[in-house]
Protein backbone atom coordinates (compact mmCIF):
# COMPACT_ATOMS: atom_id res chain seq x y z
CA UNK A 1 0.00 0.00 0.00
CA UNK A 2 1.35 3.45 -0.88
CA UNK A 3 1.58 5.11 2.13
CA UNK A 4 3.10 8.46 1.40
CA UNK A 5 2.74 10.22 -2.56
CA UNK A 6 4.68 13.26 -3.33
CA UNK A 7 4.04 13.94 -7.19
CA UNK A 8 5.89 17.05 -8.94
CA UNK A 9 6.27 19.04 -6.16
CA UNK A 10 7.86 21.99 -5.82
CA UNK A 11 8.33 24.79 -3.42
CA UNK A 12 10.66 28.54 -4.29
CA UNK A 13 11.76 30.69 -1.39
CA UNK A 14 12.45 33.95 -2.68
CA UNK A 15 15.09 33.60 -5.26
CA UNK A 16 15.63 29.64 -4.29
CA UNK A 17 14.44 26.99 -5.94
CA UNK A 18 14.18 24.74 -3.03
CA UNK A 19 12.20 21.66 -3.91
CA UNK A 20 12.14 21.12 -8.39
CA UNK A 21 9.85 18.97 -9.41
CA UNK A 22 10.00 16.17 -7.65
CA UNK A 23 8.47 12.68 -7.11
CA UNK A 24 8.60 10.09 -5.24
CA UNK A 25 6.48 7.32 -2.97
CA UNK A 26 6.76 5.16 0.45
CA UNK A 27 4.98 1.74 1.00
CA UNK A 28 3.91 0.54 3.68
CA UNK A 29 5.98 -1.83 6.17
CA UNK A 30 9.43 -0.27 4.31
CA UNK A 31 11.96 2.21 5.34
CA UNK A 32 13.08 4.86 2.52
CA UNK A 33 16.22 7.13 3.60
CA UNK A 34 15.47 10.42 1.93
CA UNK A 35 19.18 11.44 1.43
CA UNK A 36 21.12 14.50 0.14
CA UNK A 37 23.52 16.74 1.30
CA UNK A 38 22.51 19.89 3.32
CA UNK A 39 20.23 22.10 1.84
CA UNK A 40 19.20 20.16 -0.79
CA UNK A 41 15.38 19.89 0.05
CA UNK A 42 14.75 17.76 2.47
CA UNK A 43 13.27 19.19 4.90
CA UNK A 44 10.96 21.39 2.96
CA UNK A 45 10.25 18.24 1.12
CA UNK A 46 9.27 17.05 4.61
CA UNK A 47 7.39 20.69 5.76
CA UNK A 48 5.33 20.64 2.29
CA UNK A 49 3.89 16.93 3.29
CA UNK A 50 3.20 17.75 6.80
CA UNK A 51 1.25 20.92 5.63
CA UNK A 52 3.48 23.12 7.80
CA UNK A 53 5.07 24.65 4.57
CA UNK A 54 2.32 25.68 1.08
CA UNK A 55 3.92 24.06 -1.68
CA UNK A 56 4.17 26.25 -5.03
CA UNK A 57 2.90 23.17 -7.32
CA UNK A 58 2.40 19.59 -7.10
CA UNK A 59 1.08 17.08 -4.15
CA UNK A 60 1.75 15.58 -1.75
CA UNK A 61 -0.17 12.94 -0.24
CA UNK A 62 -0.33 10.84 3.26
CA UNK A 63 -2.61 7.68 2.84
CA UNK A 64 -4.04 9.56 -0.26
CA UNK A 65 -5.45 12.74 1.33
CA UNK A 66 -3.28 15.72 2.17
CA UNK A 67 -1.75 16.21 5.96
CA UNK A 68 -4.56 18.98 6.55
CA UNK A 69 -7.52 16.92 5.48
CA UNK A 70 -6.49 14.06 8.20
CA UNK A 71 -9.24 13.38 10.34
CA UNK A 72 -7.07 12.24 13.23
CA UNK A 73 -3.58 13.15 11.78
CA UNK A 74 -1.62 11.95 14.64
CA UNK A 75 -3.08 8.56 14.71
CA UNK A 76 -2.21 8.59 10.65
CA UNK A 77 1.42 10.36 10.35
CA UNK A 78 3.61 10.78 13.16
CA UNK A 79 6.44 13.21 12.52
CA UNK A 80 9.97 14.08 14.18
CA UNK A 81 11.39 17.09 13.14
CA UNK A 82 14.20 19.34 14.42
CA UNK A 83 15.14 18.66 18.10
CA UNK A 84 14.54 21.52 20.02
CA UNK A 85 10.80 22.24 19.66
CA UNK A 86 9.66 21.69 23.32
CA UNK A 87 8.94 24.38 25.82
CA UNK A 88 12.38 23.85 27.95
CA UNK A 89 9.90 24.69 31.09
CA UNK A 90 7.47 22.17 30.12
CA UNK A 91 8.29 18.75 31.61
CA UNK A 92 9.09 15.88 28.93
CA UNK A 93 5.40 13.89 30.34
CA UNK A 94 3.10 17.33 30.33
CA UNK A 95 4.95 17.95 26.81
CA UNK A 96 2.89 14.64 25.95
CA UNK A 97 -0.14 14.89 28.34
CA UNK A 98 -0.92 18.81 26.12
CA UNK A 99 -0.49 16.72 22.59
CA UNK A 100 -3.07 14.12 23.76
CA UNK A 101 -5.57 16.60 25.19
CA UNK A 102 -5.20 18.26 21.38
CA UNK A 103 -5.35 14.91 19.47
CA UNK A 104 -8.03 12.72 22.30
CA UNK A 105 -5.98 10.38 23.38
CA UNK A 106 -6.09 9.23 26.71
CA UNK A 107 -3.40 10.89 28.60
CA UNK A 108 -2.28 7.46 29.77
CA UNK A 109 -0.49 7.20 26.54
CA UNK A 110 1.94 9.54 27.74
CA UNK A 111 4.10 7.30 29.95
CA UNK A 112 3.60 4.49 27.91
CA UNK A 113 5.53 6.53 24.96
CA UNK A 114 8.00 8.06 27.23
CA UNK A 115 8.47 4.25 28.22
CA UNK A 116 9.15 2.86 24.70
CA UNK A 117 11.43 5.76 24.12
CA UNK A 118 13.19 5.04 27.52
CA UNK A 119 13.11 8.13 28.89
CA UNK A 120 10.29 6.84 31.56
CA UNK A 121 12.83 7.76 34.61
CA UNK A 122 12.84 11.48 33.20
CA UNK A 123 8.98 11.99 32.68
CA UNK A 124 9.13 14.49 35.02
CA UNK A 125 11.90 16.53 34.66
CA UNK A 126 11.73 19.91 32.66
CA UNK A 127 13.01 19.78 29.00
CA UNK A 128 15.64 22.50 29.34
CA UNK A 129 17.71 19.67 31.07
CA UNK A 130 17.29 17.15 28.36
CA UNK A 131 20.67 16.28 25.88
CA UNK A 132 20.22 16.67 22.38
CA UNK A 133 20.08 13.10 22.63
CA UNK A 134 17.46 12.57 24.91
CA UNK A 135 15.28 15.27 23.55
CA UNK A 136 15.48 13.29 19.64
CA UNK A 137 13.45 10.59 22.03
CA UNK A 138 11.34 12.76 23.29
CA UNK A 139 10.79 13.84 19.73
CA UNK A 140 10.26 10.27 18.63
CA UNK A 141 7.52 9.30 21.76
CA UNK A 142 6.18 12.21 20.49
CA UNK A 143 5.52 10.98 17.22
CA UNK A 144 4.28 7.52 18.14
CA UNK A 145 2.11 8.82 20.33
CA UNK A 146 -1.19 7.60 18.25
CA UNK A 147 -0.03 4.56 17.03
CA UNK A 148 0.74 5.94 13.21
CA UNK A 149 0.94 3.64 10.42
CA UNK A 150 3.28 6.11 9.03
CA UNK A 151 6.51 8.02 10.34
CA UNK A 152 8.28 10.53 9.06
CA UNK A 153 11.68 11.46 10.16
CA UNK A 154 13.91 14.64 9.45
CA UNK A 155 17.79 13.82 10.77
CA UNK A 156 16.68 11.86 13.56
CA UNK A 157 20.26 10.24 14.17
CA UNK A 158 21.71 14.11 14.44
CA UNK A 159 22.66 14.19 18.44
CA UNK A 160 22.83 10.67 19.13
CA UNK A 161 25.50 8.81 20.31
CA UNK A 162 26.07 5.48 18.73
CA UNK A 163 24.63 3.48 20.88
CA UNK A 164 21.61 5.68 20.62
CA UNK A 165 21.81 5.31 16.55
CA UNK A 166 22.05 1.69 16.92
CA UNK A 167 18.73 1.87 19.23
CA UNK A 168 17.36 4.01 16.47
CA UNK A 169 17.80 1.48 13.62
CA UNK A 170 16.37 -1.23 15.53
CA UNK A 171 13.04 1.23 16.33
CA UNK A 172 12.80 2.47 12.84
CA UNK A 173 13.16 -1.63 11.46
CA UNK A 174 10.90 -3.26 13.75
CA UNK A 175 8.30 -0.60 13.44
CA UNK A 176 8.77 -0.79 9.87
CA UNK A 177 8.91 -5.14 9.16
CA UNK A 178 7.42 -6.41 12.33
CA UNK A 179 4.29 -3.77 12.31
CA UNK A 180 4.08 -2.54 8.79
CA UNK A 181 4.62 1.05 9.33
CA UNK A 182 5.39 3.28 6.42
CA UNK A 183 8.84 5.22 7.63
CA UNK A 184 10.49 7.98 5.84
CA UNK A 185 13.93 8.89 7.27
CA UNK A 186 16.15 12.09 5.92
CA UNK A 187 19.69 11.86 6.74
CA UNK A 188 22.56 14.09 5.32
CA UNK A 189 24.69 10.91 6.19
CA UNK A 190 24.66 8.05 3.82
CA UNK A 191 26.04 5.37 6.26
CA UNK A 192 23.58 6.66 8.80
CA UNK A 193 20.76 4.98 7.50
CA UNK A 194 22.33 2.33 4.80
CA UNK A 195 21.83 -0.49 7.67
CA UNK A 196 18.29 0.13 8.32
CA UNK A 197 16.79 1.30 4.73
CA UNK A 198 15.11 -0.83 2.35
CA UNK A 199 14.46 1.93 -0.67
CA UNK A 200 16.66 5.23 -1.24
CA UNK A 201 15.36 8.50 -2.62
CA UNK A 202 18.31 11.00 -3.11
CA UNK A 203 18.20 14.83 -3.88
CA UNK A 204 20.23 17.21 -4.85
CA UNK A 205 19.60 21.08 -5.16
CA UNK A 206 16.38 20.17 -5.05
CA UNK A 207 15.89 17.66 -7.64
CA UNK A 208 15.75 14.39 -7.46
CA UNK A 209 18.65 12.19 -8.48
CA UNK A 210 18.25 8.62 -7.37
CA UNK A 211 15.15 6.38 -6.86
CA UNK A 212 15.53 2.77 -5.75
CA UNK A 213 16.56 0.06 -3.83
CA UNK A 214 19.95 -0.11 -2.17
CA UNK A 215 21.15 -2.67 -4.18
CA UNK A 216 20.03 -0.82 -7.66
CA UNK A 217 22.49 1.94 -5.81
CA UNK A 218 25.57 -0.45 -5.57
CA UNK A 219 24.90 -2.14 -8.45
CA UNK A 220 24.66 0.99 -10.57
CA UNK A 221 29.18 1.22 -10.00
CA UNK A 222 31.42 -1.10 -11.71
CA UNK A 223 32.89 -3.58 -8.94
CA UNK A 224 36.47 -3.79 -10.39
CA UNK A 225 38.85 -7.13 -8.65
CA UNK A 226 41.55 -6.03 -6.87
CA UNK A 227 44.89 -8.30 -7.09
CA UNK A 228 48.08 -8.13 -4.64
CA UNK A 229 51.04 -10.08 -6.32
CA UNK A 230 55.00 -9.57 -6.37
CA UNK A 231 55.02 -10.09 -9.76
CA UNK A 232 51.85 -8.34 -11.00
CA UNK A 233 52.80 -7.74 -14.08
CA UNK A 234 53.32 -10.99 -15.90
CA UNK A 235 49.34 -11.37 -15.32
CA UNK A 236 49.03 -7.96 -17.20
CA UNK A 237 48.98 -9.61 -20.66
CA UNK A 238 46.80 -12.72 -19.54
CA UNK A 239 44.48 -10.28 -18.26
CA UNK A 240 43.94 -8.08 -21.19
CA UNK A 241 43.73 -11.10 -23.32
CA UNK A 242 40.56 -12.13 -21.69
CA UNK A 243 39.19 -8.71 -22.62
CA UNK A 244 40.08 -7.06 -19.29
CA UNK A 245 41.21 -3.61 -18.59
CA UNK A 246 44.24 -3.19 -15.76
CA UNK A 247 44.93 -0.52 -13.67
CA UNK A 248 47.76 -0.06 -11.75
CA UNK A 249 47.28 1.78 -8.66
CA UNK A 250 50.33 0.93 -6.85
CA UNK A 251 53.47 -1.79 -7.39
CA UNK A 252 52.01 -5.51 -6.91
CA UNK A 253 48.49 -4.00 -7.05
CA UNK A 254 46.14 -4.37 -9.54
CA UNK A 255 42.71 -3.32 -10.18
CA UNK A 256 40.76 -5.56 -13.00
CA UNK A 257 37.85 -4.25 -14.88
CA UNK A 258 35.49 -5.34 -17.30
CA UNK A 259 36.12 -9.20 -16.20
CA UNK A 260 34.63 -11.65 -12.75
CA UNK A 261 36.43 -12.72 -10.24
CA UNK A 262 36.65 -16.22 -11.65
CA UNK A 263 38.35 -14.98 -15.01
CA UNK A 264 41.15 -13.10 -12.84
CA UNK A 265 41.83 -16.74 -11.24
CA UNK A 266 41.87 -18.31 -14.39
CA UNK A 267 44.53 -16.01 -15.42
CA UNK A 268 46.57 -16.10 -11.88
CA UNK A 269 46.52 -20.27 -12.48
CA UNK A 270 47.29 -20.47 -15.89
CA UNK A 271 50.01 -17.92 -15.20
CA UNK A 272 51.23 -19.50 -12.37
CA UNK A 273 51.59 -16.47 -10.40
CA UNK A 274 52.13 -16.19 -6.42
CA UNK A 275 49.01 -14.36 -5.55
CA UNK A 276 48.61 -13.24 -1.80
CA UNK A 277 45.55 -11.45 -1.92
CA UNK A 278 42.63 -11.75 -4.81
CA UNK A 279 39.55 -9.67 -3.48
CA UNK A 280 35.99 -8.38 -5.58
CA UNK A 281 35.66 -4.86 -4.09
CA UNK A 282 32.97 -3.79 -2.45
CA UNK A 283 31.59 0.04 -4.16
CA UNK A 284 31.52 1.80 -1.53
CA UNK A 285 28.37 3.55 -1.16
CA UNK A 286 29.07 7.10 0.36
CA UNK A 287 31.67 7.70 -3.11
CA UNK A 288 28.38 6.70 -5.34
CA UNK A 289 26.19 9.25 -3.26
CA UNK A 290 28.69 12.22 -3.24
CA UNK A 291 29.54 11.50 -6.73
CA UNK A 292 25.03 11.61 -7.15
CA UNK A 293 24.95 14.61 -5.32
CA UNK A 294 28.05 16.54 -6.03
CA UNK A 295 27.78 20.22 -7.46
CA UNK A 296 28.11 20.09 -11.18
CA UNK B 1 -13.05 21.52 23.26
CA UNK B 2 -10.39 19.21 23.31
CA UNK B 3 -8.33 22.16 22.28
CA UNK B 4 -8.92 24.61 24.98
CA UNK B 5 -8.38 22.20 27.27
CA UNK B 6 -4.81 21.49 25.50
CA UNK B 7 -4.32 24.82 25.70
CA UNK B 8 -4.93 25.52 29.31
CA UNK B 9 -3.12 22.57 29.97
CA UNK B 10 -0.19 24.67 28.41
CA UNK B 11 -0.03 27.04 30.24
CA UNK B 12 -1.04 25.77 33.29
CA UNK B 13 2.21 23.15 32.91
CA UNK B 14 4.80 26.06 32.37
CA UNK B 15 5.69 28.72 35.90
CA UNK B 16 4.87 31.64 33.42
CA UNK B 17 0.86 31.66 34.98
CA UNK B 18 1.77 32.09 38.39
CA UNK B 19 4.72 34.33 37.71
CA UNK B 20 2.22 36.96 36.02
CA UNK B 21 -0.01 36.21 38.60
CA UNK B 22 1.76 37.18 41.63
CA UNK B 23 3.69 40.26 39.91
CA UNK B 24 -0.66 41.15 38.62
CA UNK B 25 -1.23 41.09 42.39
CA UNK B 26 1.57 42.90 43.91
CA UNK B 27 0.82 45.99 40.75
CA UNK B 28 -2.97 46.05 42.25
CA UNK B 29 -1.49 45.25 46.08
CA UNK B 30 0.48 48.65 45.31
CA UNK B 31 -2.74 50.35 44.11
CA UNK B 32 -4.60 49.63 46.88
CA UNK B 33 -1.67 50.96 49.16
CA UNK B 34 -1.29 53.79 47.80
CA UNK B 35 -5.20 54.40 47.25
CA UNK B 36 -5.68 53.43 51.60
CA UNK B 37 -2.54 55.13 52.53
CA UNK B 38 -3.65 58.64 51.18
CA UNK B 39 -7.34 58.26 51.48
CA UNK B 40 -8.80 61.09 53.32
CA UNK B 41 -5.05 62.99 52.85
CA UNK B 42 -6.36 66.56 51.99
CA UNK B 43 -3.95 68.18 49.19
CA UNK B 44 -1.58 71.40 49.36
CA UNK B 45 -3.51 74.87 49.98
CA UNK B 46 -6.78 72.67 51.29
CA UNK B 47 -7.67 71.29 47.72
CA UNK B 48 -9.81 68.29 48.13
CA UNK B 49 -7.42 64.97 48.17
CA UNK B 50 -8.77 61.38 47.68
CA UNK B 51 -12.26 60.39 49.19
CA UNK B 52 -12.07 59.43 52.99
CA UNK B 53 -12.13 55.55 53.91
CA UNK B 54 -15.41 55.91 55.06
CA UNK B 55 -17.39 57.17 52.04
CA UNK B 56 -18.77 55.30 49.05
CA UNK B 57 -16.16 57.21 46.61
CA UNK B 58 -13.61 55.59 47.98
CA UNK B 59 -14.56 52.09 47.67
CA UNK B 60 -15.67 52.96 44.07
CA UNK B 61 -12.12 54.00 43.58
CA UNK B 62 -10.95 51.05 44.98
CA UNK B 63 -13.00 48.41 43.74
CA UNK B 64 -11.04 49.29 40.21
CA UNK B 65 -7.80 48.89 41.53
CA UNK B 66 -7.81 45.66 39.77
CA UNK B 67 -8.25 47.05 36.52
CA UNK B 68 -5.24 48.79 36.39
CA UNK B 69 -3.11 46.01 36.22
CA UNK B 70 -4.76 44.87 32.55
CA UNK B 71 -1.11 45.31 31.22
CA UNK B 72 -0.12 41.70 32.74
CA UNK B 73 -2.80 39.65 31.31
CA UNK B 74 -2.24 41.70 28.19
CA UNK B 75 1.63 40.13 28.51
CA UNK B 76 0.15 36.76 29.82
CA UNK B 77 -2.16 36.70 26.51
CA UNK B 78 1.27 37.70 24.33
CA UNK B 79 3.14 35.34 25.75
CA UNK B 80 0.46 32.67 25.49
CA UNK B 81 0.98 32.87 21.99
CA UNK B 82 4.18 33.92 20.68
CA UNK B 83 6.02 31.61 23.13
CA UNK B 84 4.67 28.83 20.63
CA UNK B 85 6.85 30.76 17.94
CA UNK B 86 9.76 31.39 20.42
CA UNK B 87 10.09 27.26 21.10
CA UNK B 88 8.85 26.62 17.97
CA UNK B 89 6.00 24.09 19.79
CA UNK B 90 3.92 25.60 17.30
CA UNK B 91 5.46 23.00 14.75
CA UNK B 92 3.46 20.08 17.15
CA UNK B 93 1.03 22.58 17.66
CA UNK B 94 -0.30 22.66 14.11
CA UNK B 95 0.62 18.89 13.58
CA UNK B 96 -1.75 17.75 15.75
CA UNK B 97 -4.45 20.55 14.68
CA UNK B 98 -3.40 21.29 10.98
CA UNK B 99 -6.43 23.36 10.64
CA UNK B 100 -4.92 26.53 12.35
CA UNK B 101 -8.04 29.23 12.67
CA UNK B 102 -8.79 26.56 15.05
CA UNK B 103 -5.35 26.60 17.18
CA UNK B 104 -6.28 30.65 17.31
CA UNK B 105 -10.17 30.17 18.80
CA UNK B 106 -9.14 27.34 21.00
CA UNK B 107 -6.41 30.07 22.31
CA UNK B 108 -8.87 32.71 22.81
CA UNK B 109 -11.64 30.53 24.53
CA UNK B 110 -8.54 29.42 26.77
CA UNK B 111 -7.03 33.37 27.34
CA UNK B 112 -11.26 34.19 27.76
CA UNK B 113 -11.19 31.99 30.86
CA UNK B 114 -7.42 32.55 32.14
CA UNK B 115 -8.43 36.41 31.69
CA UNK B 116 -11.77 36.00 34.04
CA UNK B 117 -9.71 33.77 36.23
CA UNK B 118 -7.29 36.75 37.24
CA UNK B 119 -10.00 39.18 37.40
CA UNK B 120 -11.52 37.13 40.24
CA UNK B 121 -8.33 36.55 42.29
CA UNK B 122 -7.78 40.82 41.58
CA UNK B 123 -11.08 41.14 42.78
CA UNK B 124 -10.75 38.85 46.00
CA UNK B 125 -7.30 40.74 46.85
CA UNK B 126 -9.22 44.21 46.69
CA UNK B 127 -12.33 42.86 49.03
CA UNK B 128 -9.44 41.36 51.79
CA UNK B 129 -7.55 45.29 51.77
CA UNK B 130 -11.31 47.43 51.52
CA UNK B 131 -13.54 45.20 53.53
CA UNK B 132 -11.15 45.90 56.44
CA UNK B 133 -10.06 49.13 55.96
CA UNK B 134 -13.78 50.77 55.50
CA UNK B 135 -14.78 48.77 58.90
CA UNK B 136 -11.88 50.27 60.83
CA UNK B 137 -12.52 53.60 59.43
CA UNK B 138 -16.15 53.40 61.12
CA UNK B 139 -18.07 53.26 57.07
CA UNK B 140 -20.80 51.17 55.52
CA UNK B 141 -19.31 48.21 54.05
CA UNK B 142 -21.11 48.64 49.85
CA UNK B 143 -20.99 45.43 47.98
CA UNK B 144 -24.15 44.86 46.04
CA UNK B 145 -24.84 48.80 46.21
CA UNK B 146 -23.31 52.35 44.91
CA UNK B 147 -22.51 50.74 41.50
CA UNK B 148 -20.07 48.80 43.47
CA UNK B 149 -21.40 45.51 41.85
CA UNK B 150 -21.10 47.06 38.00
CA UNK B 151 -17.32 47.87 38.71
CA UNK B 152 -16.74 44.42 39.84
CA UNK B 153 -18.41 43.19 36.73
CA UNK B 154 -16.04 45.59 34.76
CA UNK B 155 -12.54 44.34 36.22
CA UNK B 156 -13.43 41.39 35.31
CA UNK B 157 -14.32 41.38 31.92
CA UNK B 158 -11.82 43.96 30.96
CA UNK B 159 -9.28 41.29 32.60
CA UNK B 160 -10.84 38.96 30.22
CA UNK B 161 -11.11 40.61 26.72
CA UNK B 162 -7.55 42.20 27.81
CA UNK B 163 -6.14 38.57 27.62
CA UNK B 164 -8.23 38.56 24.28
CA UNK B 165 -6.35 41.38 23.06
CA UNK B 166 -3.02 40.15 23.75
CA UNK B 167 -3.64 36.78 22.47
CA UNK B 168 -4.98 38.89 19.01
CA UNK B 169 -1.84 40.94 19.21
CA UNK B 170 0.66 38.07 19.77
CA UNK B 171 -0.90 36.23 16.86
CA UNK B 172 -0.54 39.01 14.54
CA UNK B 173 3.25 40.17 15.62
CA UNK B 174 4.53 36.17 16.75
CA UNK B 175 7.88 37.83 17.37
CA UNK B 176 7.54 37.66 21.55
CA UNK B 177 9.79 40.71 22.26
CA UNK B 178 8.22 43.17 19.92
CA UNK B 179 4.53 42.00 20.77
CA UNK B 180 5.83 42.76 24.57
CA UNK B 181 7.72 45.96 23.98
CA UNK B 182 5.00 46.95 21.25
CA UNK B 183 2.10 46.69 23.75
CA UNK B 184 3.33 48.58 26.53
CA UNK B 185 4.85 51.49 24.21
CA UNK B 186 1.23 51.36 22.94
CA UNK B 187 -0.21 51.33 26.66
CA UNK B 188 2.16 53.73 28.61
CA UNK B 189 3.04 56.35 25.90
CA UNK B 190 0.37 56.06 23.25
CA UNK B 191 -2.85 55.80 24.83
CA UNK B 192 -2.06 58.25 28.05
CA UNK B 193 -1.53 60.97 25.82
CA UNK B 194 -4.68 60.49 24.36
CA UNK B 195 -7.08 59.59 27.33
CA UNK B 196 -5.67 62.88 28.89
CA UNK B 197 -5.45 65.40 26.18
CA UNK B 198 -9.04 66.58 25.34
CA UNK B 199 -9.02 66.90 21.74
CA UNK B 200 -7.57 63.57 21.18
CA UNK B 201 -10.38 61.88 23.59
CA UNK B 202 -12.56 61.65 20.96
CA UNK B 203 -9.77 58.98 19.59
CA UNK B 204 -8.87 57.80 22.92
CA UNK B 205 -12.51 56.55 23.79
CA UNK B 206 -11.91 53.84 21.48
CA UNK B 207 -8.39 52.55 22.23
CA UNK B 208 -8.40 50.04 24.42
CA UNK B 209 -7.95 51.59 27.99
CA UNK B 210 -10.60 54.38 26.74
CA UNK B 211 -12.52 51.56 26.25
CA UNK B 212 -11.99 49.79 29.21
CA UNK B 213 -12.34 52.81 31.52
CA UNK B 214 -15.80 53.03 30.58
CA UNK B 215 -16.51 48.98 31.49
CA UNK B 216 -15.80 50.50 35.19
CA UNK B 217 -16.96 54.16 34.92
CA UNK B 218 -14.74 55.54 36.69
CA UNK B 219 -14.60 59.22 36.54
CA UNK B 220 -10.95 60.17 36.93
CA UNK B 221 -10.45 63.77 37.11
CA UNK B 222 -7.30 64.57 35.07
CA UNK B 223 -7.17 68.16 35.46
CA UNK B 224 -8.98 68.70 32.10
CA UNK B 225 -12.35 68.21 33.13
CA UNK B 226 -14.66 65.18 32.78
CA UNK B 227 -13.55 62.05 30.90
CA UNK B 228 -15.41 61.62 27.26
CA UNK B 229 -16.30 57.70 27.82
CA UNK B 230 -18.08 55.52 25.52
CA UNK B 231 -21.27 53.24 27.22
CA UNK B 232 -20.07 50.23 28.46
CA UNK B 233 -21.68 48.15 26.43
CA UNK B 234 -19.79 50.14 23.50
CA UNK B 235 -16.68 49.55 25.80
CA UNK B 236 -16.78 46.00 25.62
CA UNK B 237 -17.86 45.62 22.08
CA UNK B 238 -14.76 47.74 20.98
CA UNK B 239 -12.23 45.49 23.44
CA UNK B 240 -14.23 42.28 21.90
CA UNK B 241 -13.79 43.80 18.44
CA UNK B 242 -10.11 44.56 19.05
CA UNK B 243 -9.09 40.85 19.51
CA UNK B 244 -11.10 39.30 17.03
CA UNK B 245 -9.84 41.54 14.43
CA UNK B 246 -6.28 41.35 15.71
CA UNK B 247 -7.07 37.25 15.80
CA UNK B 248 -9.02 37.15 12.31
CA UNK B 249 -5.82 39.97 10.44
CA UNK B 250 -3.70 37.22 12.56
CA UNK B 251 -5.56 33.70 11.17
CA UNK B 252 -5.63 35.78 6.83
CA UNK B 253 -1.87 36.39 7.43
CA UNK B 254 0.97 35.33 9.93
CA UNK B 255 -0.85 32.10 10.85
CA UNK B 256 -0.80 31.25 7.64
CA UNK B 257 2.99 31.33 7.04
CA UNK B 258 5.17 28.62 6.26
CA UNK B 259 6.54 27.22 9.10
CA UNK B 260 10.07 26.42 8.30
Amino acid sequence: MTAIEIRNLSKTFGPVRAVDDVSFSVESGTVTGYLGPNGAGKTTTLHCLLGLVTADGGTALVNGRPYSALERPLAEVGAVLEATSFHPGRTARDHLRVICTAAGLPASRADEALEQVGLAGSAGKRVAGFSLGMRQRLALGTATLGHPRVLILDEPANGLDPAGIEWLRGFLRTLAHEQGVAVLVSSHVLSEVQQTVDNVVIIARGRLVHQGSLEELTGNGDRPVRVHAADAARLVPALEARGARVERPADGVLRVHGVGAEAVGQAVLDEGVLVTELVRERSDLQEIFMELTREK
Amino acid sequence: MALVRSELQKLFTTRLWWIMLIVMLLFTGLNLGFLIGFAGVEGTQGAPGLPGRETLAFQQSAWTAGAGSSIFVMVLGIIMMTSEYRYQTITTTFLATPRRSRVVTAKLVAGLLVGLLFGVAALLLTAAAVIPSVLIAGGEVALLDGGIPRIMLGVVATSALYTLFGIGLGALVRNQIAAVVGAIVWVFVVESLLAAVPALQTVGKFTPSGAARSLIAVQIDSGFGQADLLPSWAGASVLVAYALIFALIASLTTVRRDIT
